[in-house]
């Protein structure tokens, strides 16, 4: 800024007319300017640049790397490549971008004919510049390189199965986990940490794996059972429930940005892509290994094996935004892959490689050819989301569709064959134009019917307007449409060259590029394996899933392990869940993720014998109690001496008032449901209600992972509760605390509509005022109430009925005071 | 820089770090201290985890912004559908007897590229107003009163032509979905003032929301505190702010106050988790906003003046005029960003002119013109103006040129266009920019919208190119990446 004062007195000395015809005849690179030209470049050059180009090219935070600082800069260029041609200054970069022929510089505005003619002449001239006008060039800190240091960093390094280390309390631990925990607590000088009531941590249990409270007679069953062994039968009945699938499930879906229209202006549907939903519940109740997992979203198409279930995997690559009208439709292909790109980094590798794409990534080791490498194994990537649809069918399916057509034919066939013997009867009998009449289906039974009786008898006619009906409805047969599933397709057997791109330009092409993996790493590039016969893409995913997957990886299996773990302790062992990178945070406990990664592996990739052991640890029993010396010894909680409470995710708050008044619909799978929203918030459409349908009550009691997910339009209720962000991956969920919350559980329709179902169904259950709060507050709390809380329930009631309420009315306004309670929101 | 050394450790140790760390980005991030408005006393207030182990501070308390701002709130007044620029504010007195000629002209619209077209020209006179002489065409005999007080920008460009896309780039600097809007930002960067009222407010034409509806003012990666509160001048002004029906406010309270002892004993042996507290008082701030919404609502508190100033009384311009009237109160009461839209649906029910320019341009500056006069000098004669912000203008606008072969529809033009601001430190009676001299491309002073939310912040009292928010690896920027600077010619 300062610039512009400096010099602004020198604009009054720009005249463009005056050009000394000899400067020109300079051509000379390395001699000093002359005089003369020193002179020019002072009194017509400095001006213009000063002005236009020195704001954004000079001094700190340069764009595009383009220094003009000084003249060896200025040759130098910046990431376009060169900026001037000192051979062939015509072509310049420089002076095409002034002319607005590549570039449009300076941006604000075309310069005047005048300044651009000067700085032509004074690029022909070689561009001297005043040695005393020049300056150093600002040297910023570079972004991380890829050395030897950077490669050592913790997380790049091959998972070893560490030593488990000893402790000293050796009553406390459980298993193998609890040594890890108690080491760190006994190096800090901490006692073994206290567990949670056993009706504290069965809750606990229940939410951890299924997002579901336990009933109250799962509480007793629980709290009665003397069996040594009575929390693992829980833990196994819990991992055995189908309800596993889906809570684990909603965790995976907020990873992988999971909704079903592709928002914009359109925001259109993705058909079917519910399958995918359905595909990841059932792989996690199946307990599919997390390998076979991954292979089959990224490459299902690209297997051996390729079956509906590798196919309705990919749609993994359908899950992001979409848009339908964009302005540029070269660059658009590229920010469909940087979802890509961005979603599979971050997701399976916990790397943040979508921020290499414009620039060498600013925090890691990411040079911006990694990005273009790692995004060639996508390229081949078909954007074209109405070819997105894949038949899915099985041989037998196809076979049995077949043999109804064939049936329905020849069924057909005879029942025209039993009207054509009586419309026999009758066409001899017709005049031309009578003849002609026939040939329209809507004239031939008035037709016939002028005939009866006389040619035709009654039973005949009768029996011929039978067999036209019957005709009628066999003509509107359709056989039953063969299953397809939204998954990924390519242009091709070749993907299309790659090439870094300037600035994340699709028009400005750089080097080109071969897919290989993050050269920090240290792996060689792959060997590129055409996809088997009969498939058409370049199997280039497949390459990239097997490294994935592959035991030498680092990250893949830490970094799940790692998701495990934050969502059974509401925090990672590395916190920043999706980043393990130099910016994320640092393992609180690096062995016992090593150990965790170890076990995952060696145990065949399962997903479900991992969260048994979790919850087999003492560890994870930990009481949710603060304490004065933890709270000295480790505010934040780092060395895990308790556990934290959490408030419920949406979905489960949703799911737990359902599930506490007896009305939650455990119907699976299909396509979503639609809740119920209010007229006002439709009317913030541009075509108010547009896209979204109508359920039945039923269907709307169903789970929270089944609500229909239209990115323009969020559900209020789960938008309240901090729901996933639709449009980016969301490895964590925030949890915010704000009025509108209370405004939709107090006053909004749904808790309103399921108090006065709660009411039903206490009412059902007894007519004792007594009973109904206390089994209410049971179902609540998933505890026995005591005696201050039934009483406190009981004179709300009371209270109530004071105001000429009807026992009904007031037992449902105190239902809706227990779907509102922090209790029922919280675990310990 | 060390191997895997963060910056600004120091600073953020112990429990302001971790409060921090569940703030910024999904409470997974690692650093981006030193982009972020980057002192503890901000970052304290950033606490949203409920694990019983972070403080909880309301992250919409009102916070220190970088430097004395001149703006304490803003006034969008969203033109939707992209109004014609040399119809309205952008004289071209070439154009006119050009009708009907073919030109070569570069221009891009939903109709795609095209190198030629056919002239329509300007199809209102343009007279002078003001000290400042300023040209504005026959459709704003109200505003062409306050063309002193206004400062406008005829060298507007966009990324994108297509209305989905382009209404995300003018809420939220990008063509891409998923960003944190304009008002998110603001209040993410200052907070409120006042916690009975939503801090960022979207009233919209009652003819229907805008393409993408709830897209244009979410909160993107930004927790749901940040986003906008749809509000209504008429009816229930808040989703959910009334009791269900039949529930009296002697009820509500009974209820209320159970809740509370329940919620109470609860919380007494977890005393540690602030959490618990704040959704205790959740429950009475709620209830406060019952009661200060309709007040803030209540028109029938203005003079029978004020109402007629506004154009309540009449057809056309009761809705806007309710609107504006209603913005006025609301920044009254501490609200920070509100955006109303003028413009909603398809078609002509908002200022997309692709068929009859003159049927659609005089209907939605009917519309306007007196209200939003109205409401600039109403915010002036209270002493308001020089602390509001307030904004005016559409996604694009339109081209100079027709789209059809017949008729005097315009298609979308983003290479040029114009917007004007007023008030909050803005200077009066200028013009920056200039178009070609078809109003096709801005030529001279070329901006982008990513320069005009720079304004906005700068205004507010945040440097735009400092105000960030680490998600996915990057500091995000409302400006982007590369920054963007304030128009400095229009500050006063």
């Amino acid at each position: 800024m300062s610039f512009r004062f400096v010099f602004s007195s020198l604009l009054v000395l720009v005249s463009v007319s005056v050009v000394v015809p000899d400067l020109v005849a300079q051509d000379d690179n390395k001699t000093e300017p002359t005089e003369a030209q020193i002179s020019f470049f002072n009194d017509e050059v400095l001006p213009i640049l000063t002005k236009s180009c020195f704001k954004c090219h000079t001094g700190d935070n340069v764009k595009g790397k383009f220094h003009m600082d000084n003249r060896g800069a200025l040759l130098a260029g910046g990431e376009s490549g060169e900026a001037i041609s000192v051979d062939s200054p015509e072509d310049s970069l420089l002076i095409s971008a002034i002319n607005y022929e590549s570039f449009e510089m300076p941006p604000s505005g075309k310069l005047p004919q005048g300044q651009i003619d000067v700085l032509t002449k004074w690029v022909q001239m070689g561009a001297p510049f005043d040695p005393k006008a020049e300056k150093a060039v600002h040297q910023e800190d570079g972004p991380p390189q890829v050395n030897e240091e950077t490669k050592s960093f913790w997380s790049y390094q091959k998972v070893t199965r560490p030593e488990i280390p000893k402790v000293k309390n050796k009553r406390w631990v459980s298993n193998a986990i609890d040594h890890f925990i108690l080491a760190g607590l006994e190096d800090a000088k901490l006692k073994a940490p206290s567990s949670a009531t056993k009706t504290a941590i069965l809750r606990r249990a229940y939410y951890s794996l299924t997002g579901l409270p336990p009933s109250p007679e799962q509480v007793q069953a629980f709290l009665s059972d003397t069996d040594p062994n009575a929390w693992e039968k829980v833990i196994d009945e819990l991992l055995a429930s189908e309800h596993y699938g889906e809570h684990w499930g909603r965790h995976w879906l907020d990873l992988v940005r999971w909704a079903e229209t592709n928002s914009y202006e359109r925001d259109g549907n993705k058909p079917f892509i519910w399958r995918y939903r359905d595909y990841v519940i059932r792989s996690l109740n199946d307990d599919k290994p997390y390998n076979q997992f991954i292979m089959e979203q990224l490459a299902g198409d690209e297997l051996d094996q390729v079956t509906a279930d590798s196919i309705t995997a990919t749609g993994f690559y359908r899950l992001g935004t979409w848009q339908d009208e964009p302005v540029d439709r070269v660059q658009e292909l590229y920010e469909d892959l940087d979802d890509i790109v961005r979603t599979t980094g971050e997701v399976f590798l916990g790397m943040t490689v979508g921020c290499a794409r414009c620039h060498d990534h600013k925090l890691d080791p990411f040079p911006q050819a990694d990005y273009y490498r790692f995004m060639s194994f996508f390229h081949g990537f078909n954007r074209d989301i109405g070819g997105s649809q894949v038949p899915i069918a099985t041989p037998e399916d196809i076979q049995k569709q077949q043999a109804e057509i064939t049936a329905h034919k020849a069924a057909l066939e005879d029942l025209q064959n039993k009207i054509k013997v009586i419309e026999a009867i009758v066409i001899p009998d017709f005049q031309d134009v009578e003849k002609e009449e026939f040939k329209h289906e809507k004239h031939k039974i008035p037709l016939l019917k002028k005939r009866v009786p006389g040619k035709l008898s009654e039973e005949k006619f009768n029996e011929y307007v039978k067999l036209k009906e019957e005709e009628k409805k066999m003509l509107a047969f359709k056989p039953k449409a063969m299953s397809t599933a939204m998954a990924v397709k390519e242009i091709g057997r070749n993907a299309p060259e790659t090439f870094v791109l300037i600035r994340g330009s699709a028009h400005a092409r750089g080097d080109k590029v071969e897919p290989a993996f993050p050269s920090v790493l240290g792996f060689d590039a792959p060997e590129l394996t055409p996809a088997p016969e009969g498939i058409n893409s370049s199997g280039r995913r497949r390459v990239l899933a097997e490294w994935i997957t592959s035991a030498e990886n680092p990250l893949t299996a830490r970094v799940i392990v790692n998701r495990l773990w934050q969502h059974h302790f509401g925090k990672g062992i590395v916190k920043s869940t999706s980043d393990f990178g130099f910016q994320g945070d640092r393992p609180t406990h690096p062995e016992l993720l090593d150990f965790l990664a170890s076990e995952l592996m060696d145990g065949g990739w399962k997903l479900k014998s991992l969260h048994k052991q979790i919850l087999m640890s003492s560890a994870f029993k930990m009481s949710s109690q603060s304490n004065a010396a933890g709270v000295k010894a480790d505010p934040e909680n780092k060395l895990i001496w308790r556990q934290e409470m959490r408030r419920l995710s949406a979905e489960e708050i949703r799911d737990t008032v359902l599930a506490v008044n007896g009305s939650l619909n455990p119907k699976m799978y299909g396509p979503s449901f639609y809740p119920l929203i209010p007229q006002e918030v439709k009317h913030g459409q541009s075509r108010p209600g547009a896209g979204w349908g109508n359920s039945s009550p039923e269907e709307r009691a169903r789970r929270g992972v089944y609500i229909f997910i239209k990115r323009s339009l969020p559900v209020p209720f789960i938008k309240a509760f901090d729901g996933a962000d639709t449009d980016t991956t969301c490895p964590i969920r925030f949890t915010t605390t704000q009025p509108t919350q209370s405004l939709e559980l107090m006053n909004g329709e749904f808790t309103n509509a399921q108090a006065k179902v709660f009411g039903n169904f206490l009412r059902e259950n007894t007519d004792s005022l007594n009973e109904q709060v206390e089994l209410a507050l049971n179902r609540v709390f998933q505890r026995k109430p005591v005696e201050g809380e039934i009483q406190l329930g009981v004179d709300l009631v009371n209270t109530l009925k004071e105001e000429n309420m009807d026992d009904i009315q007031a037992l449902d306004y105190f239902c809706l005071v227990a779907l509102n309670l922090n209790e029922l929101l919280f675990l310990d | 820089m060390s191997l895997g050394s963060k910056k600004s450790t120091g600073s953020f140790c112990g429990r302001t770090r971790r409060e921090f760390l569940w703030e910024a980005g999904g409470g997974f991030t690692g650093v981006a201290l030193a982009g972020l408005l980057g002192d503890d006393g901000f970052l304290n207030q950033q606490a949203v985890a409920a694990d019983g182990e972070s403080k909880f501070t309301n992250p919409l308390a009102p916070k220190e912004p970088h430097f004395t701002p001149k703006a304490k709130n803003v006034i969008f007044l969203f033109m939707y559908g992209g109004p014609s620029q040399i119809d309205t504010f952008d004289y071209k007195p070439t154009m006119y007897g050009m009708d009907n000629k073919t030109v070569d002209v570069k221009v891009f619209g939903r109709g795609g590229r095209r190198n030629q077209g056919r002239i329509v020209e300007p199809r209102w006179k343009f007279k002078q107003y003001g000290e400042c002489g300023k040209w504005v065409s026959d459709l704003f005999p109200h505003l062409s009163t306050m063309v002193d007080d206004i400062a406008f920008i005829h060298s507007m460009t966009a990324d994108s032509p297509i209305h989905g896309s382009a209404m995300l780039m003018m809420n939220s600097g990008s063509i891409i979905s998923g960003s944190p809007c304009l008002g998110t930002w603001v209040n993410y960067g200052l907070g409120t003032v006042n916690q009975d009222l939503p801090g960022f407010v979207v009233m919209l034409d009652p003819r229907g929301g805008p393409i993408s509806g709830p897209k244009n003012w979410t909160s993107g990666y930004m927790p749901a505190h940040y986003q906008a509160t749809v509000m209504r001048s008429q009816g229930t002004p808040i989703l959910n702010l009334n009791p269900p029906a039949g529930m009296t406010p002697k009820v509500q309270r009974k209820l209320l106050d159970a809740l509370g002892k329940y919620n109470r004993q609860h919380e007494e042996t977890r005393d540690f988790n602030s959490d618990l507290a704040a959704r205790i008082s959740s429950y009475e701030l709620a209830y406060k906003m019952q009661s200060a919404a309709p007040e803030a609502v209540d028109l029938a508190q203005e003079t029978a003046e004020t109402h007629e100033m506004y154009g309540l009384d009449e057809k056309e311009t009761s809705a806007v005029g309710r609107q504006c009237l209603l913005a006025r109160r609301l920044i009254e009461r501490g609200v920070r960003f509100i955006q109303i839209y003028s413009g909603g649906n398809h078609n002509d029910a908002n200022w997309d002119a692709h068929g009859d320019l003159m049927h659609n341009h005089t209907m939605h500056a009917k519309e306007t013109d007196k209200p939003i006069t109205a409401l600039l000098k109403d915010l002036k004669q209270r002493n308001m103006l020089d602390e509001t912000l307030v904004v005016w203008g559409g996604e694009f606008g339109r081209q100079p040129v027709a789209e059809y072969a017949k008729g005097t529809g315009r298609d979308h033009n983003s290479y040029g266009f114009t917007m004007w601001m007023a008030g909050g430190g803005i200077k009066g009676g200028v013009s920056v920019g200039k178009t070609d001299e078809l109003g096709s491309a801005a030529v001279e002073d070329r901006l982008h919208v990513r320069n005009l939310h720079a304004t906005i912040l700068q205004q507010m009292g945040m440097d735009p190119n400092r105000l960030s928010y680490f998600y996915g690896g990057l500091d995000r920027k409302l400006v982007g990446v590369e920054g963007a600077d304030p128009i400095q010619k229009l500050m006063s």
